[in-house]
C-alpha cells in the first residue's frame, strides 16, 4: 500500500512545535515510519523540490514574515491536498502579533533606529492560503498532534471538540481555581486539549489555543474587568495573538 | 566559481550559505545568511508588564527556552533587588543543566553525527546506530523529564517566574529522577566514546574563546566575570564596553569583541574552565587528547572538536544534576513568594546557554513595565567566527567534488550548533 506523503515546514518561529514532536522520541519516529516524509528539514537533508511535488498532508509552523516565506507557503498550498496550521503562530499570530497592536513603526525603531527592515503586519497563514485544519497551542501538544495526524494522513479532516480548558482543569470548582481568587484566567473561553497544563502548574491560562467557536466571550470578559483593569485584561489578550479574534466576536 | 547552499537543513532555524571563489582559489565573497524574518522580540517587550517577559522571551527559541527564561528572570530580579533563596537557585541550576543536556544530545546525535557517515535521513541513523541512538534518546528523555518536573513542560516551561517558581516539584518525583541518573551516565559514556572515535576533519585556526568564569568551578548560572582569551572583565563591562553589536546587518546583530571574531559554547567553556570538570569527565577529555596524541593547546585550534566538547558536557552536566538533586532533596522545599516592589531601575544577567554566554538586559519603570531591553544570544556572538573559519576552510576543500564540498561546509557550520531563531529573534 502506498504510504501517505507528509511534509513539515517551518516559517519564522521558535520552532518549538517541531521540538514538541521530536520530544515524543520513539513514538514520533514510529509515526515517521508509517509515512513517506517529503520534507522535514530538522531531520533530513534533501532539499524541497522546486518542481511539482504531490503531498497528502503538509503541516506548517510559524509565520510568513519574509516575501520568500509567502511564496513558499503558496507553493506548499498548491502541492498539498491538506494543509494544517501547526501551533499558535501559524494559527493565531502568536507572540509576534503583539507588534500589530503597538504600531509597527514604533516596535521596529527600538531595534533598528533607521534601517529599512522587512516589517510587515503579522498575519496568520490563513490570510495567504486556505487552511484545512488547525492544531492549536504554544507549543502544540505532541500527543494531540499524533491523534489528529493519524486521521489527517487518511485524508480525513478531524472534528475538533469545542470544550473549554476548564473541562480538563484539576482546579475546576475548587478553592484553588484562579477565577475564584479573582485572577483573570482565560480557561472558560479557551479551547481544551492541552490538559490545562498552565493552570495545573499554577499559571494563568492566556488563551494560546484560541477562543471556543460556540460561545460569545463578551459576558465573561465583562466579569474579568471586575477583577482587573480593562487595560490589564487587554494586555492579557494580546500575549498569544487572540485579541483580534475576540474583537471579531464583539463586533457581531 | 559559486558555491551555494540555499537552505542548510538540520540546524535550529533556517539559514543558507553563499560563496564566490576566483579561479586561483581566492574568496571574493562569503556569507552565512540567516533566512528567518525578524520577530522583534525586544521591541515587542517595550511597555509590557515585567511578569510577561519570561513568557515572551521563552518563545525566542523552542530548543533553549530555559536560559532565556532564567536570563530574563535574573536580570529583572537584579534590577528590582528581589532576594532569591538557595532552594530556588538550585532548582534553576538543575533546570539549566537539563536544558544543556537535551540541547547537546539532540545536536550531537540527530543533527551532526550523520554528517560523519554521509547519512541523509535520521531514520537511517536510527537503524545504523541502534545501541547508540537508544542511549542518546534515553539521556535526552531524562533531561526532558527533569524539565517537565521542575518546569512543568519541556518546550516553553511554565513554572519559572520572576521571584522563583509558580509550583515547587514534588520530592518523590525528584527522587525517581535521581535513581535514573546512573543509567544516563552509562549512556553518556557510550555517547562520549562514539564521538571519541569519529574521524574529525583536520583543521587549524586560532580564535578567542569567551565564557563566564570564577576560577573555582565550571560555572554556568549567573556569574560576574567573563573570560575571553587571557583577559577577564566584569560581565557588565564585557557587555557594554568590550563587545559591539553590528546594527547594519539586519535581521541579526552580529557581535565582535574589539573588532575581532570570537567563539562561545561548549568548546569555549572547556577552554576557560576545563580544569574544573568532574573527575570522570576530565579523564574522558584527557583520554581523547592522549589517543589523538595532541596537546590541550592544539585541541582548541580545531573547531570540529566543539562536538566532542558537547559530548563531554553531556556527561559533566549529568553528574552536576546528580549532585544538585542530592542537595535539593536535603532541603525543605516550599513555595516562596518574595516581595516585588517597582522602582525605575535596570538589570543585566549573564549565564551559559547550551550554545554559549547569553546576556539579557532590562530597564523597568515605576509601574513594573519594560522601558528598554536588549538580548545578546550566543549564536549572534559566534556568527563572525563561523565565517572566519569558513574562509580558512574553503580553500582547503576546493579540490573536492561539488557535492563533497557542500557536505564539508554543512558539517563545519553544524558543529557550531547555530540557533537561527535565537540569532534573529
Amino acid at each position: 500500500m502506498r504510504k501517505p506523503k507528509v511534509a513539515l515546514f517551518s516559517l519564522t518561529s521558535c520552532e518549538g512545535c517541531q521540538f514538541a514532536l521530536l520530544d515524543l522520541g520513539e513514538k514520533f519516529f514510529d509515526f515517521l515510519r508509517e509515512i513517506d516524509l517529503i520534507d522535514f528539514s530538522l531531520i533530513e537533508e534533501i532539499p524541497f523540490p522546486k518542481g511539482k511535488v504531490e503531498i497528502d498532508v503538509s503541516f506548517v509552523e510559524g509565520l510568513p514574515i519574509k516575501k520568500e516565506e509567502i511564496n513558499l507557503l503558496k507553493k506548499i498550498r498548491k502541492e498539498s491536498k491538506i494543509l494544517v496550521a501547526m501551533g499558535n503562530c501559524a494559527a493565531l499570530g502568536g507572540i509576534p502579533e503583539m507588534k500589530n497592536y503597538q504600531g509597527r513603526e514604533r516596535t521596529i525603531r527600538y531595534i533598528y533606529k533607521k534601517l529599512n527592515v522587512e516589517n510587515p503586519e503579522i498575519k496568520e497563514i490563513d490570510n495567504f492560503v486556505k487552511v484545512d485544519f488547525y492544531i492549536p497551542g504554544c507549543p502544540i501538544n505532541g500527543e494531540e498532534f499524533l491523534k489528529y495526524a493519524k486521521e489527517l494522513i487518511k485524508g480525513k479532516i478531524p472534528e475538533f471538540p469545542q470544550k473549554p480548558v476548564c473541562s480538563e482543569c484539576e482546579h475546576q470548582g475548587k478553592e484553588t481555581c484562579f477565577l475564584r481568587k479573582r485572577e483573570p484566567c482565560l480557561g472558560p473561553i479557551t479551547l481544551a486539549g492541552c490538559q490545562a497544563i498552565c493552570p495545573k502548574n499554577f499559571q494563568l491560562c492566556y488563551g494560546c489555543r484560541g477562543i471556543l467557536k460556540n460561545i460569545n466571550p463578551k459576558g465573561f470578559l465583562e466579569t474579568l474587568k471586575k477583577f482587573k483593569s480593562p487595560k490589564e485584561i487587554e494586555d492579557n489578550l494580546e500575549i498569544f495573538g487572540i485579541k483580534d479574534d475576540i474583537e471579531k466576536f464583539l463586533k457581531l | 566559481m559559486k558555491i551555494t547552499i540555499p537552505h542548510i537543513h538540520k540546524i535550529e532555524g533556517e539559514a543558507g550559505f553563499w560563496a564566490k571563489v576566483t579561479k586561483t582559489g581566492e574568496i571574493e565573497e562569503l556569507k552565512f545568511q540567516t533566512l528567518l524574518g525578524l520577530r522583534q522580540i525586544e521591541g515587542i517587550l517595550i511597555g509590557r508588564r515585567y511578569f510577561e517577559v519570561p513568557i515572551v522571551v521563552s518563545r525566542i527559541c523552542g530548543i533553549c527556552p530555559v536560559p532565556h527564561i532564567l536570563g530574563a528572570c535574573t536580570a529583572i530580579e537584579s534590577a528590582l533587588n528581589v532576594k532569591i533563596s538557595e532552594e530556588i537557585i538550585l532548582l534553576r541550576k538543575l533546570l539549566l543543566a537539563a536544558n544543556i543536556i537535551h540541547s547537546h544530545t539532540l545536536h550531537l546525535f540527530f543533527l551532526s553525527l550523520p554528517d560523519f557517515f554521509n547519512i541523509e535521513n535520521d531514520l537511517e541513523l536510527l537503524k545504523k546506530f541502534k545501541k547508540e541512538s537508544k542511549a542518546a534518546l534515553r539521556v535526552r528523555d531524562l533531561a526532558l523529564e527533569i524539565t517537565r518536573i521542575v518546569g512543568g513542560r519541556a518546550v516553553h516551561p511554565i513554572t519559572p517566574i520572576v521571584g522563583g517558581f509558580t509550583k515547587i516539584p514534588e520530592k518523590e518525583k525528584l527522587k525517581q529522577i535521581l535513581e535514573k541518573i546512573p543509567q544516563a551516565i552509562e549512556d553518556a559514556n557510550l555517547l562520549v566514546d562514539t564521538f571519541k572515535k569519529i574521524e574529525y576533519p583536520e583543521f587549524e585556526r586560532e580564535t578567542l574563546f569567551a565564557s563566564v568564569f570564577n576560577g573555582k568551578n565550571y560555572p554556568y548560572y549567573l556569574e560576574k566575570i567573563v573570560k575571553i582569551g587571557e583577559e577577564k572583565f566584569t560581565f557588565s563591562d564585557f557587555y557594554s564596553v568590550q563587545i559591539e553589536e553590528d546594527l547594519k546587518s539586519p535581521p541579526v546583530k552580529k557581535v565582535k569583541f574589539r573588532g575581532k571574531a570570537y567563539m562561545v559554547g561548549a568548546i569555549a567553556r572547556i577552554k576557560n574552565n576545563g580544569r574544573f570538570l568532574t573527575k570522570n569527565s576530565r579523564e574522558k577529555f584527557e583520554e581523547f587528547l592522549k589517543e589523538r596524541k595532541i596537546k590541550e593547546k592544539e585541541y582548541f585550534k580545531n573547531i570540529f572538536y566543539n562536538l566532542f566538547s558537547q559530548a563531554i558536557e553531556v556527561l559533566y552536566f549529568l553528574e552536576v544534576c546528580q549532585e544538585l538533586l542530592k542537595e535539593i532533596l536535603k532541603m525543605p522545599l516550599k513555595k516562596e513568594k518574595p516581595e516585588i516592589k517597582f522602582h525605575p531601575s535596570s538589570g543585566l544577567s549573564a549565564l551559559e546557554a547550551p550554545r554559549g554566554t547569553l546576556f539579557h538586559y532590562y530597564e523597568i519603570d515605576k509601574d513594573g513595565r519594560i522601558l528598554n531591553c536588549n538580548i545578546i544570544t550566543p549564536t549572534a556572538q559566534f556568527l563572525h567566527n563561523i565565517e572566519e573559519d569558513l574562509k580558512d576552510f574553503l580553500p582547503k576543500i576546493l579540490r573536492l567534488k561539488k557535492e563533497e564540498q557542500i557536505r564539508k561546509i554543512r558539517s563545519l557550520i553544524r558543529v557550531y550548533d547555530p540557533c537561527i531563531s535565537c540569532a534573529t529573534h
